[in-house]
């Protein structure tokens, strides 16, 4: 398992930085390429503050450097493991330990780790609701389907579910804002954020006091999450109801649940303590290419409900071809996916006692 | 030719009729055919001017003048696609008779149409052109980029609602008729659709063949190739390269096709370690076939199968990319779009309801239509749960 | 005597499939006295199965249906029972084993935790040390060594012989007075089988437990039943006592079924024109100390640990125009051996010598023109056709590489006599191979090896994924066709009656070496190999 287990990190860094490459070099061939017109160019700044950014990106990069050049120096700053830089981009010694440099943000004036420490728990916080929320509903639906297949629950949402994947984010999005958060239909629900202001002083949990009832944070939280949970959840599980749905027939027809029943279990039982944990396997595998679209989707959702996570950050980014962002926040998002990966291969070994990994 | 008993029918007429045989499909196939035929009709359902007029006995289409290069070629090659269809060739025949005829057009095209240049929507609201003995109008009397500055239009108003003409789906942040540039919008999606698509079929196909088939070394570093761009989150490399690449139609196509090929490779890398292992393929290597007979009659035809599968899932995911590109504000620019309308719903302060629900609306018909056809196609190739009634048989 | 513990009549079931309405079981009797084994016999789609499944209601409600007859177990009529009824009745008085034990357990759970399970349902009072307790004694008395340990082990960790052992453990974890069990061992190799049966002989002799055991190996009916009936297509044909019924069949379809046995086929009479001095001629196939092995990698950076040794060092001379068996159990290596000669797989080392022409090492374009000297012909009817082909394409596309026939007029006429000489249709040319048959499919395979008028061919397994009957049909088409046409065949095969019927030559495998080998009757009579004879001590013989 250890083998397995450092099989798949000494892996993980060829792609991780295959990830870097390929987002260096995107920018690295767009016309303008990676001088210092484009990056200083079309921003309204004045003339010492364009100064000061060439400066920087002098510094870090050398901006007369050839670009793998130019890479392989932002990499040398990003790893923990490299060359030590003076504050004038003097190559020092190899240090193991030097930390890693993520480089300042232009467009926000601040480092990026800083910046990164701030957005990722926003958007993590709201990835890591939606899936239990996710899963739970889809293996709800999928079983109900199963167990009464053909009748009419089965049949409508099988056909619902289809549509309701087929519901563009943003036009989800879009719609539960203009609807339900809206003044002119049903204000329901906040329209942005994912917190009141006054949420900072608020006590933790609900409870009444002299005023009436006071929200508390968490209850508050909770409230401004719902309608983006909502919007990033429906469409992963539309296609988990009907992936659960899928394995749960064919565990109900397998033999080993015929052999189940000739034992003498009634049929519920040989749902709950057979079948049940079988057909969660595919499921559990298929959770690892979740991770991908929910950072997408967050980058939708974050759009429409004003929620300053990584997602809208990475927005920003591009637009601004602010290059230390843009490439922190890509090895960021491929890390967690990687992650996310690995956390589901354990997840499967835990569950099924068939896969041993050398 | 010796004359043969017809046979009964082949294994792709089968699975063609088992997929038909839901009614979803059936609603799919007719909704991709409806903006097929908006599509390429798009000058004709949607336009400023008269689709044939009469004044003072001289019958003139002013249409069919200010057809542009697009325009002509788009109906050239449908009418072609039609032509090859009902001739009796073998598949791969008709495709390449399809190309090579679209190609030719292409050529003749640019060669022979010259439509003139500038298009002022105004003149068609003037006395030339209204005063005439009599004149039929397309359904839909607006130019998707008519902004209608002499009617006075505001921009943004709800179906219906202006006096004076009507504008069945409302109009736009510019004042355009929405409907019209819907229906002009059907033409970008679907083609995005179907060429970003097919990029990404190519690219995928080549790398999983190449993986299947050699295996050892060149199928370890695919692998790593296709986990990379699995990993990054393909809607923020979109966003990378439109961003930093500038924002053209074509480019987008490319860069969708470019970003999403590696589902496809893993499905033609799958299929091709299955199929290798297959009895007939076996048979067909010890009876000393040669290596593209092997590759293209056996094994090619019986693995395309989940591949348009993937193909039809994949169309729907390219739309959806380009619309949510559209959105955030990195899309196409002057030509219409569903993605850019749907933008301009939450952009001013009031929720402008019909710029979320028509073009939203489309391009969820259009993603459901497709998913529709992809999941009856699967349905139709995989028997697994059709009829299982448990016994040993 | 109280009457049969089990007594079946007029029983019909019928099932829903694909919108027909199917008489899988139609008005079907017999009855089981106590104590006594019945086999149930047929071939494929004869119902037996269904029948077996009836009897405990363990078909899907929403397909089967049973519009009369009853099931009288100890005089209570089991079709009449209501759901918590058939539940008591399942697992604890009748209890029913399955023919895959792979799949019939479930992976994710201790064997264990399904042993337990059995009794604790049916005894609520028993604690859990208690059951622990009878587990570990159910699983002696099925003879699993190390009992104890095994408690706690997954299925996929046992062999199949043992995972059979474990269910039947199961089953009679509370000691019921019938068993069913529906092909148990058809799964397992022929040795493991011979110790199952011999284990379920000695439960029925300690407990007094009934059996009803479905098979359509009558060697097995011989060796385990004393009751036998046949069935065919939902019927019942015949029924009576075992000796009797195998010795004195009355009906026409059991003297049809026991003529096709291997060991009752008659065979040709057998004129070898040019084998007669098999010794001074050059062997059609030379194969010298062939090495097919396969490298298990593992670690951290994947370095090959050892190697899966499939094909061990063989040395073979397959002597022209004979028909050598290829005999052995699972995983001996026959089937890798069958693929190295035609260079299907890669040989790790060693020398194969076709008409004293090395075929190892050769490139593709070398090694075409050799291969029109040998073909295949697989086991799996459903997989040996590419399905997306018309069968006249199958068969002429090798010709026409090969340059055979002129035109394709004359291909098609070729290709037509192909067909009728396996015995089908010439206008079969123009169909898919979904609209055949099994045995249908595999003649069009044989067909197909034929195309390229090769000396030598490879049966891998062709009829042992077939009914008895398509079998002996298809084996004598194989004497015939080797008759015409002088071919030298390598019969890979399980079946030792069919090694007996067909070869000349016998070979024997066992973990990628040869055993034994030599002519036939020297062999199966005479075994000299203690594995072989073993092997052929666990075939289960009609004469008993």
């Amino acid at each position: 398992m250890l083998t397995y287990l450092l099989r798949r990190l000494l892996l993980m860094i060829p792609t991780l930085l295959g990830i870097t490459i390929v987002v260096f070099t995107v920018m690295a061939m767009s016309p303008g390429g990676i001088s210092a017109q484009t990056l200083v160019g079309g921003m309204d700044m004045k003339p010492q503050e364009k100064q000061a950014l060439l400066e920087y990106y002098n510094k870090r990069y050398g901006l007369d450097q050839p670009a793998p050049v130019q890479y392989l120096r932002w990499l040398n700053n990003v790893s923990p493991i490299g060359f030590v830089t003076d504050e004038h981009g003097k190559r020092g010694e190899f240090s193991f330990n030097k930390g890693m440099d993520l480089g300042t943000s232009f467009q926000y004036g601040r480092p990026v780790s800083d910046i990164l420490a701030e957005r990722i728990p926003i958007t993590l916080l709201l990835n890591l609701v939606t899936i239990p929320f996710t899963y739970l509903i889809a293996i709800m639906v999928g079983m109900k389907s199963a167990t009464h297949r053909g009748s009419v629950f089965d049949v409508g949402t099988s056909m619902s579910m289809l549509a309701l994947w087929s519901i563009p984010t943003m036009l989800a999005g879009v719609l539960l804002l203009g609807f339900f958060a809206n003044v002119q239909h049903f204000h329901w629900f906040p329209t942005a954020g994912i917190s009141s202001r006054e949420a900072q002083d608020m006590p933790f949990l609900p409870h009444w006091d002299e005023a009436g009832f006071v929200r508390g944070f968490l209850l508050d939280r909770v409230w401004h999450l719902v309608l983006p949970v909502i919007c990033l959840s429906y469409g992963s599980f539309a296609a988990l109801a009907k992936l659960t749905r899928t394995s749960i027939l064919e565990n109900l027809h397998s033999d080993y649940a015929r052999t189940a029943r000739a034992k003498g279990l009634a049929e519920n039982d040989v749902l709950w303590k057979h079948v049940f944990r079988n057909s969660l396997l595919p499921l559990i595998t298929i959770s690892a290419g979740l991770l991908p679209s929910l950072l997408a989707g967050s980058l939708i959702v974050e759009n429409i409900f004003s929620i300053n996570g990584m997602g809208q950050l990475a927005v920003e980014a591009v637009k601004g071809r602010d290059r230390e962002l843009v490439l922190s926040i890509t090895w960021v998002s491929g890390f967690l996916t990687l992650i996310g990966y690995l956390i589901a291969d354990f997840c499967y070994t835990l569950a099924d006692p068939r896969v041993s990994y050398d | 030719m010796t004359e043969h008993a017809v046979s009964r029918e082949s294994f792709a007429a089968r699975i063609w009729r088992k997929t038909l045989d839901g009614a979803g499909v059936k609603v799919g196939l007719a909704w991709v055919a409806l903006l097929v035929f908006a599509a390429v009709f798009a000058p004709f359902l949607a336009n400023s001017m008269p689709l044939l007029m009469s004044k003072n006995g001289v019958i003139s289409a002013p249409v069919l003048q200010y057809l542009s290069i697009e325009d002509t070629w788009v109906l050239a090659t449908f009418f072609i696609a039609l032509a090859v269809y009902r001739l009796r060739l073998s598949t791969a025949k008709r495709i390449l008779l399809f190309l090579l005829g679209s190609a030719l057009a292409a050529v003749l095209v640019n060669l022979f149409v010259k439509p003139p240049v500038l298009v002022i929507y105004d003149d068609f609201r003037s006395p030339a052109y209204t005063e005439a003995d009599w004149r039929i109008m397309p359904p839909i009397p607006y130019a998707p980029t008519d902004y209608l500055r002499d009617l006075g239009s505001k921009g943004l108003e709800a179906p219906l609602a202006t006096e004076g003409h009507t504008h069945l789906m409302g109009t736009e942040e510019n004042g355009a008729d929405v409907l019209s540039r819907m229906i002009h919008a059907c033409r970008i999606s679907l083609s995005i659709g179907l060429i970003a698509s097919g990029i990404a079929l190519l690219i995928g196909v080549i790398v999983g063949g190449l993986m299947g088939y050699f295996s050892g070394i060149v199928d370890m570093l695919g692998m790593r190739l296709v986990e990379i761009f699995e990993d990054i989150p393909t809607l923020f490399l979109l966003l990378t390269f439109v961003a930093f690449f500038g924002r053209s139609l074509y480019m987008m196509m490319v860069i969708i096709g470019v970003t999403g090929w590696s589902g496809y490779a893993r499905y033609v890398r799958t299929e091709f370690l299955k199929l290798r292992k297959q009895d007939y393929v076996q048979a067909a290597v010890a009876s000393g076939l040669p290596l593209s007979s092997i590759l293209f009659r056996h094994m090619l035809p019986n693995g395309v199968a989940p591949l348009l599968v993937a193909v039809s899932f994949g169309v729907a995911g390219a739309i959806l990319s380009e619309a949510t590109l559209s959105f955030l504000g990195l899309g196409v620019v002057d030509a219409p779009s569903w993605g850019q309308m749907l933008d301009q719903a939450v952009k001013s302060s009031t929720f402008n309801w019909w710029m979320a629900v028509f073009p939203g609306g489309a391009i969820f018909m259009t993603v459901f239509a497709y998913n529709l056809i992809g999941e009856a196609f699967r349905d139709a190739i995989d028997p697994k749960l059709s009829s299982k009634a448990g016994v040993n048989r | 005597m109280s009457g049969p513990l089990l007594e079946v009549r007029n029983l019909r079931t019928y099932l829903q499939a694909d919108g027909r309405e199917v008489r899988a079981v139609d008005d079907v009797s017999f009855s089981i006295p106590k104590g006594e084994t019945f086999c149930l016999v047929g071939e494929s789609g004869s119902g037996k199965s269904v029948s077996a499944l009836s009897v405990i209601r363990l078909l899907p409600q929403d397909v089967a249906s049973h519009p009369s007859g009853e099931i009288l177990f100890n005089g209570r009529d089991l079709l009449k029972l209501d759901d918590p009824g058939i539940r008591a009745v399942r697992g604890s008085q009748i209890a029913m084993i399955f023919q895959e034990p792979m799949t019939s357990l479930n992976p994710v759970l201790t064997i264990g935790e399904q042993i337990t399970e059995a009794l604790q349902l049916h005894r609520p009072e028993m604690s859990d040390a208690e059951a622990e307790q009878r587990t570990i004694m159910a699983l002696e008395q099925v003879q699993m060594p190390q009992a104890s340990r095994r408690f706690r082990d997954y299925p996929h960790q046992l062999s199949g012989g043992q995972r059979q052992r474990v269910m039947i453990a199961m089953a009679l974890a509370c000691e019921p007075q019938l068993l069913i069990a529906d092909e148990p061992t058809t799964a397992l190799d022929v040795t493991v089988q011979a110790e199952i049966l011999r284990l379920m002989r000695k439960l029925q002799d300690d407990t007094g437990m009934s059996m009803l055991f479905i098979t359509h190996d009558f060697g097995v009916v011989a060796q385990m039943a004393q009751w036998v009936g046949v069935m065919q297509q939902g019927k019942m044909v015949e029924v009576g006592p075992c000796s009797e019924v195998l010795r004195n069949p009355r009906h026409s379809y059991t003297q049809q079924l026991l003529a096709a046995l291997p060991e009752n086929l008659v065979k040709p009479a057998s004129v070898r024109p040019h084998s007669q001095n098999a010794t001074d001629q050059t062997p059609l196939l030379q194969i010298r100390d062939l090495k097919v092995w396969f490298p298990i990698k593992k670690g951290l950076l994947r370095r090959t640990v050892d190697y899966v040794r499939a094909v061990d060092e063989v040395s073979l001379d397959i002597p022209q125009g004979q028909i050598v068996a290829l005999v052995g159990e699972s995983g001996c290596g026959k089937t890798t051996l069958g693929r190295a000669v035609l260079q299907l797989e890669s040989p790790t080392s060693g020398s194969i010598q076709i008409q004293g022409q090395e075929l190892t090492g050769l490139s593709a374009r070398e090694l075409r023109p050799l291969r029109r000297k040998m073909q295949i012909a697989f086991q799996d009817p459903q997989s040996s056709l590419n399905p997306r082909l018309l069968i006249e394409t199958t068969l002429t596309e090798p010709m026409k590489v090969h340059g055979i026939g002129a035109n394709h007029e004359q291909r098609i006429e070729l290709a037509g006599l192909l067909l009728e000489s396996v015995q089908l249709k010439r206008d079969f040319l123009w169909r898919y191979p979904h609209e055949f048959s099994g045995g249908q499919r595999q003649r069009i395979g044989l067909a197909r090896a034929l195309t390229l008028n090769p000396e030598f061919i490879v049966c891998d397994e062709i009829t042992s994924a077939l009914d008895v009957s398509v079998q002996a049909e298809i084996l004598q088409l194989l004497l015939s066709i080797r008759q015409q046409r002088n071919l030298t065949l390598l019969f890979i095969t399980h079946n030792i009656g069919v090694v007996e019927y067909l070869s000349d030559r016998t070979v024997v495998m066992y973990k990628g070496k040869i055993v034994e080998q030599g002519e036939t009757a020297q062999v199966c009579g005479h075994p000299q190999h203690p594995y072989t004879q073993k092997l052929l001590e666990a075939v289960p013989r009609l004469s008993l």
